[in-house]
């Protein structure tokens, strides 16, 4: 009984922190339809910056502050000269389906390498602001620290701001409307472009808070090689597909399963199905429900 | 795009015939015959890899130009082809070129398993499974022990035969083998792409729906395009575990498969004709920026990464600018020019 309390705390984490990932992967994907695979980049890179950061100031939170802006404006920044583009110059031709997918790839290569250019490919370390060591009930000590508790509420806030923001303001519904049909918003007196920049921007922040949530969650020590960045990127996408690409509290309800399916796999039946586990998840839920699980079934297309 | 489909069915009518396509394949093989006897270890070792990522690029070309779908896993595959060629050598003791047509069938089981899997999918979702695929595959090495672990096993095709005379190098030995099987490999890949099935997957490219009212089984064809593509990147990854003599998790890295993702598109998905491209940019491009960077004196982290934010900057500028790759751009360029005239 202890021990499954203990693998499901330790899944609500990570899967809060997949649940952020995913978010990021669906704000771009409802303001541009695209899949941004450069997104584990960009979060590492906005990691980088807190990392920057917290060499001037001593504070986490500052540096997580920092880092949502530096995030913010690089992804706002490969929306307007690379996005717009892209999207203008490849309406027809053989792979103008997966053109963008080819392009966020190509962008992940040149982040990767610039960042592991700047910083060096060697371990830097931020340390977690709240304790790792795990709470006591009685005689046993969990895993679920201060810190995971932190993780796991400032998700539940940056999810609550986030649905208010799409749902409830203008300028989420100039989002929607942007996204739902470019033309009639357009015509509707929407501005298209601008309201896109911001769909960017908006995932660049919260892809920068999963990143360093990620690093927090562990022992503070990460890397341009961090084999937990490639997690991310599949996890926030899977997270993303299992929610339906559309929904932002599907986003975290797949991020959620995601993270507590994971962590019982690992508890108790190998740990060395680190990598695979998601991928089998992935292909369950696209096999039982290929529109997700909150997603809408859509017509078929010419 | 009416005007470039115009000029391929005018084109089609006066096609090269089978036998002039093979007497020019077989004056090839001659040509990279003699050029291997006149240039020197390196350029040989880096002839053999161009010949797998020839036959790992026309594996994207076939899924991805000719069927519309998009794989970022092929290093996957890659790596369920060399891992079979090794296990078959290693514990069947089979003859090399029988290692290599186990490297083909096993990869194109598992592209055929992956592929009915595939026809549930489409663009981005498509996309993200492969990519999971290509991340969660290599793992399954250290869970199994006959696979070797991180160590991985050995994959050794022996020494030149003798009658090659004594001087004959190893590296030229893997280069003759590996030409010889990206020969043989593109003469058939061209065989298949101007057969039935070449036609009805360029239909389906064209429209899904068009393709599926003119009576095209969509799926089978999805299928069959993945499990033949799959069988080709079985065929490189083979030759790839004969070129550095091991397989392991990380010879079959993510970087992998979007190194090949990179050369398709460089090449050009739609057509063979600009395979090479691909290949060779992959190859040299890191060797020249190198020295371009080392001749000016900067540092050993600039000479390592900037071969890469080089390469990503390349495959974003193709896409934008030439998505369907050099040899279709000058192609759709002289029929607009003969158009005008």
């Amino acid at each position: 009984m202890f021990q499954l309390i203990n693998t499901l705390l330790i899944g609500i984490t990570s899967g809060a922190i997949y649940a952020l990932m995913a978010l990021s992967i669906v704000l771009v994907w409802r303001s541009t339809r695209v899949i941004n695979f450069a997104q584990a980049g960009q979060a590492l890179t906005s990691t980088f910056i807190g990392f920057q950061t917290l060499k001037y100031v001593d504070s986490f939170w500052i540096a997580l502050v920092v880092a949502m802006i530096g995030g913010a404006l690089i992804s706002a920044l490969i929306e307007i000269t690379l996005m717009r583009v892209l999207l203008k110059h490849s309406t027809s031709g053989a792979i103008a389906g997966v053109a963008p997918i080819i392009a966020t790839l190509g962008l992940l290569e040149v982040i990767q390498a610039s960042i592991t250019l700047i910083w060096g490919g060697a371990d830097s370390l931020i340390t977690p602001p709240l304790s790792n060591t795990g709470f006591t009930i009685g005689t046993n000590t969990l895993v679920f620290s201060p810190m995971k508790l932190a993780i796991i509420a400032i998700v539940a806030v940056l999810l609550i701001l986030l649905t208010l923001i799409v749902q409830k303001t203008s300028i989420g519904l100039s989002l929607r409307a942007a996204a739902f049909s470019p033309e009639l918003a357009r015509l509707a007196g929407v501005r298209v472009d601008a309201v896109r920049t911001l769909g960017w921007a908006l995932s660049g922040a919260t892809g920068a808070v999963a990143g360093l949530l990620l690093v927090a969650n562990g022992n503070g020590s990460f890397s341009t090689a961090s084999i937990e960045f490639s997690l991310l990127l599949i996890s926030g996408f899977i997270a993303a597909v299992i929610g339906g690409l559309e929904s932002l509290l599907g986003a975290v309800i797949g991020g959620l399963a995601l993270g507590i399916i994971t962590a019982f796999v690992l508890m108790y039946i190998s740990d060395s199905l680190f990598f695979i586990a998601p991928f089998v998840i992935l292909l369950l839920v696209l096999f039982i429900r290929p529109q997700g699980f909150l997603g809408k079934k859509g017509g078929r297309r010419a | 795009m009416h005007k470039s489909s115009k000029s391929r069915s005018k084109n089609s009518s006066h096609q090269i015939s089978n036998k002039v396509r093979l007497l020019i394949f077989i004056v090839l093989g001659f040509l990279i015959y003699l050029l291997s006897n006149n240039v020197d270890e390196l350029r040989v070792y880096q002839g053999a890899q161009v010949s797998f990522y020839v036959i790992g690029i026309a594996s994207i070309i076939l899924l991805t130009g000719y069927s519309g779908q998009v794989s970022l896993g092929q290093g996957a595959l890659l790596g369920v082809g060399g891992y079979a060629a090794a296990l078959s050598h290693l514990h069947w003791h089979l003859p090399i070129p029988l290692t290599f047509v186990v490297a083909i069938l096993a990869a194109a089981g598992a592209g055929a398993l992956l592929g009915i899997a595939a026809a549930r999918l489409s663009g981005p979702y498509l996309a993200g499974a492969t990519l999971a695929l290509a991340v969660g595959l290599p793992s399954i090495a250290n869970q199994f022990t006959i696979l070797g672990g991180e160590q991985g096993l050995f994959f050794d095709v022996g020494f030149p035969p003798e009658s090659l005379g004594a001087d004959f190098t190893q590296y030229k030995w893997f280069f003759w083998i590996a030409a010889l099987a990206t020969l043989i490999a593109i003469f058939w890949l061209q065989n298949v792409m101007r057969s039935r099935y070449g036609r009805t997957w360029k239909a389906i490219r064209g429209s899904e729906v068009a393709a599926e009212l003119a009576g095209v089984n969509i799926a089978r064809a999805k299928v069959l395009a993945f499990t033949l593509s799959a069988g080709l990147a079985g065929l490189a990854g083979a030759l790839l575990a004969m070129t550095i003599g091991t397989v392991s998790p990380s010879a079959f890295p993510l970087a992998l498969s979007f190194s090949l993702l990179t050369g398709a598109v460089l090449s050009g998905v739609t057509t063979l004709g600009g395979v090479m491209i691909g290949a060779v940019t992959l190859v040299a491009l890191p060797e020249i920026v190198g020295t371009v960077v080392n001749r000016a004196g900067a540092s050993e982290a600039i000479a390592t990464n900037l071969p890469h934010i080089v390469m990503g900057t390349l495959l974003i500028l193709t896409v934008v600018f030439v998505p369907n790759g050099p040899v279709e751009q000058m192609r759709s360029r002289r029929v607009k020019k003969e158009k005008s005239l």
